[in-house]
């Protein structure tokens, strides 16, 4: 796998105006199409590697965010959605339309690694062929599946056959001389430490192990899709809790909340940002509890202490947001514009809960740090074991705190402020280490920050004066936003970026509807961090990912 | 040597009930086999449905078991149904009939270690059942047996997490037992007897007075620095936390036993908590003085019970506590930390003991 990176040009941070790109990239723009998010550059299909590598190379665009293809009436298209690791505020999108009868267009896997996953998916479920991807298979459906579902032509009601072929050894036969010998092990899906239905196929030389392969798609459920046959104004919003389903509810709420707001202009509330930032850092904390929880579990064994202590303190915050929700895990809270309702009543009640139970994380992150990370066996274990050097995992799209395990100081929260968190005091965490140890050594920190989050919100919220108290924006009853209008907006979910792109039609449901799935990405770096390590390193490794399937395959 | 061992299990029954025959001293001894057997099993069906989960949930703020019967306790036949009358699933492919014998071997062989071990005394009786010249040898090779059971499922389930878990067994236990008995050779220096009875025998002398309170001798008091290495060799021999890995549930599924069901997962099942209290067994008479301890002689099975059920708990703390240490850290420290070391203390132990003997 290339893991070369291009020499780093100097003005990276250095803003550029829409009309100085489009000079940047000079004859290779064919046309404008700009979006909401940011300019949009129309180029051919054959000169994506070039302008990428342009974008990246001389204007800093180091992260591609994700790959959002659909068909239209005339053409199909993909769309590159570039950001800058240094400050993803800026954007610009690379919009590459492809022949309606043969649609091919040029990989941009050479440029950016993460293109791998995205354009398989954009193949399986869109059609597009990309010329030059190292390995364009199918990623969600099954090898044998007919047709692409999300193209105009899909035939749903037919039949469809989903073989269970023997799984063949990938490495086999040029890993193998005469001294050695591999075994081709399917690790999942269904297996004690794949958090999930993940299918791992994994080719061991002895103990150690010589190629992993993620399989995904094992609890692929047409989100999408779903989302596309849904009303912006109520129907959608109940889909994302399904995502990362690990009580990252409220998170992924946002995620759709914010891109939908910022497509239909709608301006929240101030009080409701507050309400929505508390509960979303309570998700955080959850998800994050729980990562500790089963990350304790890979590494510890069954039965182990911790993994119960850190479900009792998940359970203590789950509490909090039943009491806050109604709900304890598809929460359904957000509306656009706001949130369903004020904080339960008597609210000095629930203020007294939060505050109690504020007090309570700095000890039990203290008993953590004493029966994990402090812990010799703990350390010698997840120390220099799974590494992922910051260039590798810009390069694979990493967010979140796997991306800060590795030092990539990298989160939406601040870098692209919403909610109400550029008025709160707290810091984003980072550990250089780049291993199995940084990633849960973030997880932990992370916890503190969101609870410094939710502190200074409980004193807002409590000197909030009555009359002051609106939940709700005005929103018209059944939104319909400009014919043709394109969006690209990601917040900080608990496994990374997570991110929606909404292409609206002018009808009250949206023409595209593209989830950009953390998880998705932060598990292309499996290989990278297995290969060469031993079998308890790789179920470490992906235990470190804290991969939620249901957002990976959505 | 302190007090003259009393009359073997076998003996006692064949003086009290008067069989002087050849076929009444084994029927003896098959009887006396038969009563020290069932009470390890009945330790082993306390242990196993009952008294790991308690534990286990005392260490992790759970209940635990506590819907049928007082404390839960009926749980027992209930497990023990259910567990038998599961379906027992043969998979394609599994080597037959190795793969029948591995569930069998393993048990038996923890069970015949009891054979020599000196479990105290109980009213009248000794619960001991032999008592040969190479008694602590014997119980040793005994408790090695179980790697062969471990090597068989896994080689012969035909399954790659089976025989990744068999491997590591045979691994883990080539670089365990060395150490192990390297450090059991140090009691032999101390006691100059491989009889069980004389190495129990030694530990009954009088270290130091305390204040009127007189120290037994207890191996463990006078070499603690050999009785730590002995309990960790001990924890990997077992194969408990953190030296689980030939199961590794989150790593290798199961290791040798993922292809086994019904009966032979409960023989399995059996195998490993009669290993456990083996363990305990071997770590009592070697470092904890056997069965002694204060109070009258008559009741030191008491005692002994108290200690095998201590060394299970340990076990388990170590399980809620302990993070699990990687295959090739594990052979690492046993070939270049335990084996140095077991060297080490035999002999600085026969260097003190030749000097000051």
């Amino acid at each position: 796998m290339s893991l070369e990176r291009p020499d780093r040009v100097d003005d990276d941070a250095v803003e550029r105006t829409p009309d100085e790109l489009e000079a940047l990239l000079g004859d290779l723009v064919v046309d404008r199409d700009d979006h909401l998010n940011a300019p949009g550059f129309v180029i051919r299909p054959d000169t994506v590697q070039e302008t990428l590598r342009t974008l990246k190379e001389q204007a800093g665009y180091d992260h591609l965010s994700v790959v959002s293809a659909q068909e239209y009436e005339n053409r199909y298209e993909s769309i590159y959605h570039l950001k800058k690791y240094d400050d993803p505020t800026q954007e610009v999108s690379i919009v590459v339309p492809a022949d309606k009868d043969d649609p091919v267009s040029e990989s941009a896997e050479p440029v950016f690694r993460t293109a791998d996953w995205h354009e398989r998916e954009a193949y399986d479920l869109i059609g597009i062929e990309y010329d030059d991807h190292p390995d364009l298979r199918r990623i969600l459906l099954p090898e044998t599946w007919q047709g692409h579902p999300l193209s105009m032509d899909y035939d749903k009601d037919r039949p469809q056959i989903a073989t269970l072929p023997e799984h063949a050894n990938p490495l086999e036969d040029h890993h193998k001389d005469a001294e050695s010998d591999t075994m081709f092990l399917n690790i999942g899906p269904h297996h004690p430490a794949t958090h999930g239905v993940l299918h791992l196929k994994t080719v061991l030389d002895g103990e150690q192990v010589a190629d992993v392969e993620p399989d995904i798609g094992y609890l692929h459920r047409s989100e999408e899709q779903m989302a596309q046959s849904g009303t912006y104004r109520h129907q959608i919003m109940p889909y994302p809790d399904r995502w990362d389903y690990i009580s990252a509810g409220l998170l992924n709420e946002w995620a759709y909340a914010r891109a939908a707001e910022d497509l239909a202009d709608i301006e929240v509330p101030e009080y409701a940002q507050v309400i929505r930032t508390m509960g979303a850092e309570m998700c955080r904390i959850a998800a994050h509890m729980l990562a500790l929880a089963t990350f304790a579990l890979d590494i510890n064994g069954d039965f182990t202490a911790t993994f119960m202590y850190a479900i009792n303190d998940r359970e203590r915050v789950q509490n909090l947001l039943e009491d806050l929700t109604g709900q304890r895990l598809m929460f359904n809270y957000f509306r656009l514009g706001g949130v369903v309702w004020d904080l339960p009543e008597p609210r000095e009640e629930f203020f007294s809960k939060t505050r109690d139970f504020l007090d309570q994380p700095p000890e039990s992150v203290e008993e953590y740090h004493n029966l994990i990370t402090s812990n010799e066996v703990f350390q010698m274990r997840t120390i220099d074991t799974g590494i992922l050097p910051p260039e590798v995992a810009k390069n694979y799209g990493a967010t979140g705190p796997v991306a800060r395990g590795s030092g990539v100081d990298y989160d939406l929260r601040r870098d692209d402020p919403y909610g109400y968190y550029d008025e709160l005091d707290w810091d984003v965490v980072t550990e250089d280490g780049g291993d199995n140890f940084s990633r849960l050594l973030v997880r932990m920190r992370e916890v503190e920050e969101s609870a410094k989050i939710i502190e200074q919100c409980v004193d807002l919220l409590e000197d909030w004066p009555e009359d002051e108290r609106n939940i709700q924006a005005n929103v018209p009853r059944t939104l319909r936003p400009d014919d043709d209008t394109e969006i690209y907006r990601a917040v900080e979910g608990a496994k990374g970026e997570l991110g929606i792109y909404i292409r609206a039609d002018g009808t009250d449901k949206p023409a595209r509807f593209k989830i950009r799935s953390p998880c998705f990405s932060n598990l292309q770096t499996l290989p990278e961090m297995a290969n060469g390590e031993y079998i308890p390193d790789v179920i470490a490794a992906l235990g470190s990912l804290d991969v939620v399937l249901g957002e990976v395959d959505r | 040597m302190g007090t003259a061992p009393a009359q073997l299990f076998p003996e006692f029954i064949v003086d009290t009930l008067g069989l002087d025959s050849v076929i009444g001293e084994v029927a003896a001894s098959l009887v006396a086999a038969f009563v020290v057997g069932n009470i390890i099993l009945a330790f082993t069906g306390v242990a196993g449905p009952w008294a790991k989960r308690k534990i286990t949930a005392a260490f992790t703020d759970r209940i635990a078991v506590d819907r049928i019967g007082p404390f839960g306790l009926l749980i027992i036949p209930a497990a023990a149904i259910q567990l038998l009358a599961k379906e027992l699933i043969i998979p394609e492919g599994v080597d037959r009939p190795s793969w029948d014998i591995a569930p069998i071997i393993l048990p038996s062989s923890a069970l015949l270690g009891f054979s020599v071990i000196p479990m105290g005394q109980l009213g009248p009786i000794n619960l001991h059942l032999a008592d040969p010249e190479v008694g602590f040898a014997l119980v040793f090779a005994f408790a090695s047996i179980a790697s062969v059971s471990l090597v068989m499922a896994g080689y012969a389930s035909n399954n790659k997490y089976s025989l990744l878990g068999g491997l590591r067994a045979v691994a883990q236990n080539l670089a365990y037992e060395i150490p192990l008995i390297v450090t059991a050779m140090s009691v032999v220096i101390f006691s100059g007897t491989l009889q069980m009875s004389g190495v129990v025998g030694a530990q009954t002398e009088t270290l130091v007075t305390i204040a009127g309170v007189s120290i037994p001798s207890w191996y463990a008091l006078v070499n603690p620095f050999a009785f730590v290495l002995f309990l960790t060799a001990n924890m990997a021999e077992i194969g408990r936390n953190p030296f689980d890995i030939p199961e590794a549930p989150t790593e290798i599924v199961g290791g040798y036993q993922t292809e086994y069901s019904s009966a032979y997962f409960v023989l399995f099942y059996l195998g490993e908590f009669v290993h456990i209290f083996l363990g305990g067994a071997i770590l009592a008479v070697t470092f904890l003085g056997g069965a002694s301890g204060p109070g009258p002689e008559s009741i030191s099975f008491i005692w002994f019970v108290v200690k095998i059920w201590g060394f299970f708990l340990f076990t388990q703390w170590a399980r809620a506590a302990l993070p699990r240490v990687r295959i090739d850290q594990l052979i690492e420290i046993g070939w270049k930390g335990m084996l140095v070391l077991s060297f080490a203390n035999l002999v600085l132990t026969a260097v003190i003991v030749g000097v000051i003997a």
